[in-house]
This record gives C-alpha cells, sequence and structure tokens, in this order.
C-alpha cells in the first residue's frame, strides 16, 4: 500500500478520530498529536490492514487506548488540562449564538462523565454509531452500553435542569 | 414534527431505547428554529452534540518518507557491521595461532605442565563449591516451614 491510498483509506474516518481523541483529552492540541500517532500506528501496521474486518474500528480502539494510556500518566502526574477551546463552529443564526453559552456548557458537562461515559455519549450522539460497534471498540457487552449510555444522557439532563434552575455556573 | 410525539422520543432517548434514526429525528427536531417552548431545554444537548460532530482534522497527515531509503541504510550498516566482525575475526584467528604453536621439545615437562594447570582448575572449582554450602542453609531452613 503505498501513501496516496493510505491516506485515500484514512480520510473518510481521521475526523472521528480527532473528535473522540478531543472528547477524552479535551485540550486541541493533544488531540491532534493523538490523531496523528494512530494515524502513524496504522500506516506501520499497513500490512495487517486487511485482517481487520473495519479499519475505522480498529482505529478507534488505538485511539481510546491511546486517549487511556495519554489521561492515565497524565492522572498520575497530577497534571490538569488547561484549555480554552470551546467555540461554536455553528451557523450564525440568532438562535444559534443564544444557545452557544449553553452548548459550551453542555460541553463541560461531558468533561464531568467519567471516561467511559463520555467516550460512549461521543460515539453514540455525536458519531452516531451502532451500540454494537461502540461495544466491539469498548470491549463491552451491548447491554452495558445501552445503560451506561442511559446514566450518562441523564446525568447530563440533571445537570442542565440544576443550571436552568439555579443558575450554577 | 409534533412535540407530543418528541416527548415520546425522549423518554426513549434517556432509557438508551432510542433507535440511531430516532435520535436522528430528535437532532434535526432540536436543532431547527421551532422547537417547543417547554422543551427548550433539551435543545442545548442536541444542539451541543451536533456542534461537535462538525469539528474537523485539518493538520496534514504526516507519514514517514519513503521506506526504500531506509532499508539501503540498513543495508550498508549490515554490510559495514560483517566486514568490522570479519576483521575481528581474522586478526584474533592469527594471533591465537601464534600463541598456541609454542610447543614444549619435552614431552614429559609438557605434561607436568598440563598436570600442575589442570591441578589448579581444580582447586579453584572447590573453593567456589564449598562457598556455596552456605547455599544449603535456606534450603535447610525452608523445609522446616514449607513441608
Amino acid at each position: 500500500m503505498d501513501q496516496h491510498k493510505f491516506i485515500n483509506l484514512v480520510t473518510p474516518f481521521k475526523d472521528k478520530v480527532y473528535r473522540v481523541a478531543k472528547r477524552l483529552l479535551v485540550s486541541d492540541d493533544e488531540a491532534q498529536d493523538a490523531t496523528q500517532e494512530v494515524l502513524l500506528r496504522l500506516w506501520t501496521k499497513r500490512s495487517d490492514i486487511k485482517k481487520y474486518r473495519s479499519v475505522e474500528a480498529f482505529a478507534m480502539t488505538m485511539t481510546k487506548n491511546y486517549c487511556y494510556d495519554k489521561l492515565k500518566a497524565k492522572g498520575s502526574n497530577n497534571l490538569k488540562i488547561v484549555h480554552n477551546n470551546y467555540e461554536d463552529h455553528s451557523g450564525n443564526t440568532s438562535k444559534h449564538i443564544e444557545v452557544a453559552d449553553e452548548v459550551a456548557w453542555v460541553f463541560k458537562l461531558m468533561e464531568d462523565l467519567p471516561e467511559q461515559q463520555r467516550l460512549i455519549v461521543q460515539m453514540r450522539d455525536v458519531e452516531q454509531m451502532d451500540n454494537a460497534e461502540i461495544a466491539v471498540i469498548l470491549e463491552m457487552n451491548e447491554t452495558a452500553v445501552r445503560v451506561a449510555l442511559s446514566r450518562a444522557r441523564k446525568k447530563l439532563r440533571e445537570e442542565l435542569i440544576k443550571k436552568r434552575n439555579y443558575g450554577i455556573s | 414534527m409534533e412535540s407530543h410525539n418528541i416527548e415520546k422520543l425522549l423518554d426513549g432517548y434517556f432509557e438508551g431505547a432510542t433507535t440511531l434514526k430516532e435520535e436522528q429525528e430528535l437532532r434535526a427536531y432540536f436543532t431547527s428554529d421551532h422547537v417547543a417552548p417547554h422543551l427548550e431545554e433539551y435543545a442545548s444537548m442536541f444542539t451541543a452534540f451536533n456542534v461537535a460532530s462538525k469539528e474537523t482534522y485539518d493538520a496534514p497527515i504526516v507519514l514517514p518518507q519513503k521506506q526504500r531509503s531506509t532499508s539501503i541504510y540498513r543495508f550498508a550498516a549490515s554490510a559495514a557491521a560483517a566486514v568490522i566482525v570479519g576483521l575481528v575475526l581474522w586478526t584474533q584467528s592469527t594471533q591465537v595461532d601464534a600463541s598456541i604453536s609454542t610447543n614444549y621439545e619435552n614431552e614429559e615437562l609438557a605434561i607436568l605442565k598440563t598436570k600442575q594447570a589442570l591441578g589448579m582448575m581444580s582447586q579453584m572449582i572447590n573453593q567456589s563449591t564449598t562457598q556455596l554450602e552456605v547455599v544449603q542453609e535456606f534450603d535447610k531452613a525452608s523445609s522446616t516451614l514449607f513441608k
């Protein structure tokens, strides 16, 4: 496989790898490093690529593992990620500007979810992957995925309602 | 879509029971401009998911440069290593030959020298085995504990 072919192969899901990495690592820079690293590892394993049923699922698993390792290393170093990249990239309708603040708040709430729930919400609600696929990547069974998903969604709702009622920020 | 239907979908959504298609409907509804007032609190969630799904990785993908050049280096390095190893072996073998060629003219003397050398060796071995006897103490101690 040459570089050109490889890039064509990874282009459909490179954004997804980046977004998932960013959900876990939060900072833009680190998510970019993670994406680059995952793609590089995929490149070195390109001769085995045909063995995997889905290259994308394989890439997602690699991303998950890479980010977990990163977070673990960070946890032991007691480093808190500093970031300031909440931006609303959506359209400019007046309504969107109004909710931009709340959208940023949702991202913050997602950050407070446990790692696994964060990943599941990202893959299901943002990337719209099906539970079976998520289960394979996270090495869980489908029921556990569904339970974690429900728990995460309810937690987000609860926090949003709390904010609405008390204006906590 | 009617807000009644959306409410039903929302209930399922929070139980994790909606299908991907139904979730797409929810997202479409909540990112539209016609959200019913009493459901507005959910709009931020679905808008956030929608916003998050639009982020892209724009940096170029950097892959290591052509494999061929590295394999040439590798070949050159292994060739150089082989030459060096060959040289060392060759010089050493010639030296060893020179040292071995000191033959004793007197056979008896040669035998004596050999005996002496072998005797020294066995002495050394005996010395080191006596030191090993200490280790047996551990064995004794552990055998009383683990039967």
